[in-house]
């Protein structure tokens, strides 16, 4: 089968076990986000499908491959991107691309042809012929991502790719991850932003302490939704909160305000749709009304406290007014 | 394996180099350094008339000795260098094999002792304006030295692959080239003094007219430090083996011209036995060893010195090549693979 196929796969590094028998599925023409906590294991995992560590045990395949059987094969089908590029400090980014083709056994016309067209495609074209020392945190991590693309790899891995990244990188980087994952690629990637990672991912894989963990299993919990009224500001909240609650019919005590709007809390989208029509109904000059927080971040937060329950991010306790000016 | 990704790994790692200000700076010193030695060593073989062996002899151990001096400090830091770096990643997760990625350090590593070589190939030429030397001494010399800057950079390589740390790494090789360069030669001299016998020394009584008495013996004992039973620690010595390897030409007096000639004297001299000394003035066709005769009659030691340091380099090569092996099993304790 092509994409990533990870199965029962664990580490160890010493007493330090860093992955525990993950299993997880990167489909083609998809991206995959791979979520998890500092020290959750992404790192580990991520290299051992890039063929550079070995799992104690488990099977992974890479577009079909068994990296430890044949990590030559593995590698010519994927890319990989550090969380921390190593970049040769004293090469431009044109030989750091052209190297990394050769190595790959692209011919020397092709790899400079290569080069030419990803780091324009990084929007790296105007730094080509500067030393890669010089080059800023962001661009680094442009350089790897177009180093990772060299050999047209069909599995992309990607460590942390937008770490660095000014607002306006950001965007090009999630359009050209789609537009890499509509040309059929399997794409894996890693980050802690994860309202970012959000608006790239078809699919994710939750990783706690090595595991990965089933998102279906979080609970239905209770979710945050935000409402600002029309002029909402912080002097204005607790009288906006009241309206809110009585509308609703729920005790003032119950919501919590943020930057001068309301929080509220819902089971589910059901009855977050039926509280707008109400609030709607009522000719609240509603002007925003959406979750707190992105599913991704709702989830991980719930992961991260898996026994803790009912979940923390209901709505917090009602604040004054110059409090939540803060 | 594939000699395109090898030439590649090893110019990547010639490129960064050839780049630092530093490695230029070094070069000079030792193009300034050789200029004095060879001005020196022509006053110091003028006495001769076969100036240029002596000469030429000089800059090539020169060449050894900075290669020993400075090898370590370039190549003991190939592989820890770069995983520290994190870029060593980059090049395993390419088609590049470790087998690549370890000849193409080691090429890098060489060229790099390589590079004094070239930088004294004009005084080596220059040598030759003196006259002397004969063309099989240059070629052996040449290749002696040459085999001895891979197994500099073996050694470096090796450990870079097998200690965490560059620092330590690079004192490693240091500690490991001087205890074949120094250590060797600290253990033949304590280890000569500290094994004495008692030798007996034989001559001629005279008569009161000044004549010796032929059918006499007078001896007196005394004793002696035995470097006859340890000259063999210097046969790992890389300047011994240099020296040892390379044919000696004679003096018509039957004395060494160059350099090469007199350290071999000087450890052939070690192998014969000091208990019995003979000064026999009765003899008409008595006359003492010349150096010539010394060196016929002692064995020749260069291929197990070799031997040796290609025993000790290709192990370390080889532990630094499992140890780089992808996927990584184990890692060396203390590292991140990225």
């Amino acid at each position: 089968m092509n994409g990533i196929a990870v199965d029962g796969v664990s580490r160890s590094f010493g007493t330090v076990q860093a992955v525990r028998s993950a299993t997880l599925r990167a489909e083609p023409g998809r991206v995959t986000g791979l979520v998890g906590p500092n020290g959750a294991g992404k790192t580990t995992l991520l290299l051992m499908l890039a063929s550079l560590l070995a799992p104690d045990t488990g099977t992974i395949r890479i577009g079909g491959v068994d990296p430890s059987e044949d990590p030559l094969a593995a590698r010519r089908l994927l890319g990989w991107m550090p969380d921390a590029l190593g970049a040769w400090p004293s090469l431009t980014a044109r030989e750091t691309m052209v190297t990394t083709a050769r190595l790959y056994g692209i011919s020397s016309a092709d790899a400079a042809l290569r080069a030419r067209y990803l780091l324009d495609l990084v929007d790296l074209g105007a730094l080509a012929d500067s030393p890669a020392k010089v080059l800023s945190r962001g661009q680094k991590q442009k350089l790897g991502l177009a180093r990772a693309l060299v050999h047209d790899p069909q599995v992309l891995l990607l460590d942390e790719p937008a770490s660095g990244l000014d607002p306006e990188a950001r965007v090009q980087l999630r359009v050209l991850l789609r537009r890499l994952a509509a040309e059929g690629r399997t794409i894996l990637i890693s980050s802690h932003i994860l309202s970012e990672l959000e608006e790239v991912v078809d699919d994710a894989v939750f990783l706690v302490a090595g595991a990965v963990v089933d998102a279906a299993a979080v609970p239905a919990a209770v979710r945050a939704w935000r409402i600002r009224l029309v002029g909402a500001s912080a002097e204005r909240l607790n009288a906006d909160a009241w309206q809110v609650a009585s509308t609703l019919g729920v005790p003032p005590e119950s919501l919590g305000g943020d930057r001068g709007t309301v929080l509220i809390g819902f089971e589910n989208e059901e009855s977050a749709a039926s509280a707008l029509h109400r609030l709607v109904a009522a000719q609240l000059p509603i002007s925003e009304f959406a979750p707190a927080q992105s599913a991704l971040e709702h989830t991980f937060l719930h992961l991260n406290q898996p026994r803790m329950q009912p979940a923390p991010p209901a709505p917090p306790a009602p604040r004054t007014g110059s409090e939540a000016g803060a | 394996m594939s000699i395109a990704h090898i030439g590649t790994i090893a110019r990547l790692e010639l490129t960064q180099r050839l780049r630092s200000v530093g490695w230029y700076v070094l070069l000079g010193v030792f193009a300034v350094v050789l200029l004095g030695i060879t001005a020196l060593a022509f006053a110091v073989f003028s006495y001769g008339d076969a100036p240029g062996a002596g000469v030429y002899s000089i800059v090539v151990n020169m060449v050894l000795l900075l290669v020993v001096l400075v090898s370590p400090t370039l190549s003991g830091n190939a592989i820890n260098g770069d995983r520290d770096a994190a870029t060593l990643a980059s090049i395993q997760v390419t088609a590049a094999s470790t087998g690549d990625i370890m000849i193409g350090k080691l090429l890098a590593a060489v060229a790099t002792g390589g590079a004094f070589l070239l930088v004294a190939l004009p005084f080596l030429a220059f040598s030759l304006v003196g006259g002397g030397a004969d063309p099989l001494v240059l070629l052996i010399s040449l290749l002696v030295l040459a085999v001895e800057i891979v197994i500099v950079a073996a050694i470096g390589v090796g450990l870079s692959g097998l200690i965490a740390r560059p620092l330590f790494s690079v004192a490693t090789t240091y500690l490991v080239v001087a205890s074949l360069a120094i250590g060797t030669l600290i253990v033949f001299a304590l280890g000569g003094f500290a094994i004495r016998s008692e030798a007996t020394n034989y001559s001629r009584p005279y008569d009161q007219s000044g004549n010796a008495i032929c059918d006499e013996w007078e001896t007196y004992t005394y004793e002696v430090p035995r470097f006859d039973l340890v000259w063999w620690v210097l046969a790992a010595n890389p300047f011994v083996v240099l020296a040892d390897a390379t044919p000696t030409e004679y003096s018509p007096n039957g004395y060494p011209v160059d350099l090469f000639g007199q350290i071999k004297y000087g450890v052939r001299t070690a192998q014969l036995s000091p208990l019995e000394q003979r000064w026999d003035e009765c003899d008409p066709d008595y006359s003492s060893d010349t150096a010539s005769d010394v060196i016929e009659s002692t064995v020749p030691s260069w291929f197990v010195g070799l031997g040796v340091q290609i025993v000790i380099a290709g192990s370390l090569f080889a532990g630094a090549w499992s140890r780089t092996r992808t996927p990584a099993r184990r890692l060396p304790p203390g590292t991140r693979i990225a």
